[in-house]
């Protein structure tokens, strides 16, 4: 009884963890589609790349417009897109593999974030930009992240059925239908949104954890494809629940709280979950 | 009708033949031989419009979005992909609007014309080649397209598996459908195809199969 008011408690009692928490929940909720997508599209990487891209166009908004949530999300959105583009751009027209072209990107964006962000004076804390924190999320924020989940949520709906069809076999659903490369824009789109509109509470380079770890775990656990992004939904709000808490309760950093959260959760499934877990006998592979 | 006009494909710059220009009537059924890397499933997926041309073009007497439906190597398909066989089937019906009733009727007919009844539920990593092969023979099926393009429809199927496809194929043309098939199988195309256009030392020849392949080639290409 007593455990359960300490999960309740601080949520309870301040506003600040009630946002923190409710901005952390909707935004698993938005993610858990993405992480999954990416997963099945091999474009684990893409996320990592605009993440980290996203800082130096925080910073630049910082160093212009001071700490305003408009300039911070458009200044991560151009950049983190700016950079994805690069990285795909530099693939298509030298031949480059993509995840040299992506593990090229990041020190160059990580290290002009952090080199604007020294120019610019040094008035935003670069470990809550880095890592996140709780006391980030307030109102505007808040508003920003229901907005952007609701928007996503509904646009992965419309776009589900050939974003489906063009991870599978987009050769098929070219010769049928032209809405495959709709489809991936849309999607890479989402993606950005929802780590720029993420950053601020769980951190530039933890909200991606939020993104994937999930995603990652549910594999474990089912071979349906609405199954492994309701369970990714599930381990992702529960790693914003109990993160939350762990940040409050041993003065931690949220966002790395929240993605150790889902680390555990994504080393659990590892071990126990029955599609391919370590202690499950390996899966028939062909019909006899 | 399909037809190319002084047509070229490729890598940029390297041309895999000399220009093709070919015109192939509605209801006709081609296949397309050669050795490997002669540029037989390049051609086919510049006619469907997956590839461009280097040079040339292909015209079609029907709306490639609607009238044309493309068959690939399962080569290309992620064998994780979380689906089921009949979810993957199902994708055939795309973009067209039957009763729940009709779709239901007509993914039944199919899976059991191709023998894959009972594998319903099944994930697409718990299938065989020639289960996951019969199960994209079934999607084109679905798809009701006049242009039908086969990228080694026979590939993994066994006995049964390819008496099922050439039966298929002849009824698709009996149709009236128009139908290429890139294919490896030579007895198969002298057999059951009527035309083939044979890519060989950079060249293309068109002709009927019975002339273009020798009695006695019973070899495959690859």
């Amino acid at each position: 009884m007593l455990a359960a008011v300490h999960l309740w408690q601080p949520f309870n009692e301040f506003v600040f963890m009630r946002r923190a928490l409710l901005g952390g929940l909707v935004l698993a909720c938005s993610t858990a589609p993405l992480g999954v997508f990416l997963i099945l599209r091999r474009m684990s990487l893409i996320g990592d790349a605009v993440a980290h891209g996203i800082l130096p166009g925080a910073a630049l908004g910082f160093w212009f417009a001071g700490l305003s949530l408009p300039a911070l999300t458009f200044g991560g959105l151009g950049a983190g897109l700016s950079m994805a583009g690069l990285a795909a751009w530099i693939t298509r027209r030298t031949g480059l593999r993509e995840d040299a072209s992506l593990a090229a990107i990041y020190p160059i964006s990580l290290a002009s974030g952090v080199l604007i962000l020294g120019i610019a004076g040094k008035r935003l804390d670069l470990l809550h930009l880095l890592f996140g924190s709780a006391l980030a999320v307030d109102g505007p924020t808040l508003t920003g992240m229901l907005w952007v989940s609701g928007f996503s949520l509904i646009a992965m709906t419309l776009i589900y059925k050939p974003l489906l069809l063009d991870t599978l076999d987009p050769l098929f659903l070219r010769t049928v239908s032209r809405l495959g490369p709709i489809a991936h824009g849309v999607f890479l789109t989402l993606v950005v949104l929802n780590l720029v509109i993420g950053f601020q509470a769980i951190g530039a380079l933890m909200v991606v954890g939020l993104m994937m770890l999930p995603a990652a775990a549910s594999r474990f656990w089912s071979r349906r494809l609405p199954m492994l992004i309701a369970i990714s939904t599930v381990i992702g709000s529960l790693s914003v629940w109990f993160g939350l808490l762990l940040s409050f309760y041993y003065s931690l950093p949220s966002g790395p709280a929240i993605v150790l959260v889902a680390g555990v959760g994504y080393l659990l499934s590892v071990v126990f979950g029955p599609v391919h877990g370590l202690l499950r006998r390996p899966p028939l592979l062909t019909s006899q | 009708m399909i037809r190319c006009q002084s047509l070229s494909w490729g890598a940029p710059g390297q041309p895999l033949t000399a220009t093709l220009n070919l015109e192939l009537e509605s209801g006709s059924l081609t296949a397309i031989i050669g050795a490997n890397g002669c540029g037989k499933s390049s051609l086919l997926k510049v006619i469907a419009g997956l590839q461009k041309p280097l040079a040339g073009r292909v015209s079609l007497s029907v709306p490639r979005q609607s009238g044309l439906s493309f068959l690939p190597q399962q080569q290309h398909l992620d064998r994780q992909f979380p689906i089921s066989l009949e979810e993957l089937i199902a994708a055939g019906f795309w973009g067209r609007r039957l009763s729940t009733q009709l779709r239901a009727q007509r993914l039944k007919d199919a899976l059991d014309n191709w023998h894959l009844s009972g594998l319903e539920r099944r994930p697409l990593m718990a299938l065989s080649g020639g289960e996951l092969q019969r199960a994209l023979l079934a999607r084109l099926s679905l798809t009701d397209a006049p242009v039908l393009l086969l990228d080694e429809p026979h590939a993994a199927l066994d006995e049964l598996g390819q008496q099922l496809l050439w039966q298929h194929l002849h009824a698709w043309h009996n149709e009236g459908r128009t139908l290429v098939v890139v294919c490896h199988d030579l007895a198969a195309v002298r057999q059951h195809i009527p035309q083939t256009l044979l890519i060989k030392n950079r060249e293309c020849v068109y002709g009927a199969s019975v002339e273009l392949i020798q009695q006695t080639s019973h070899t495959k290409v690859a």
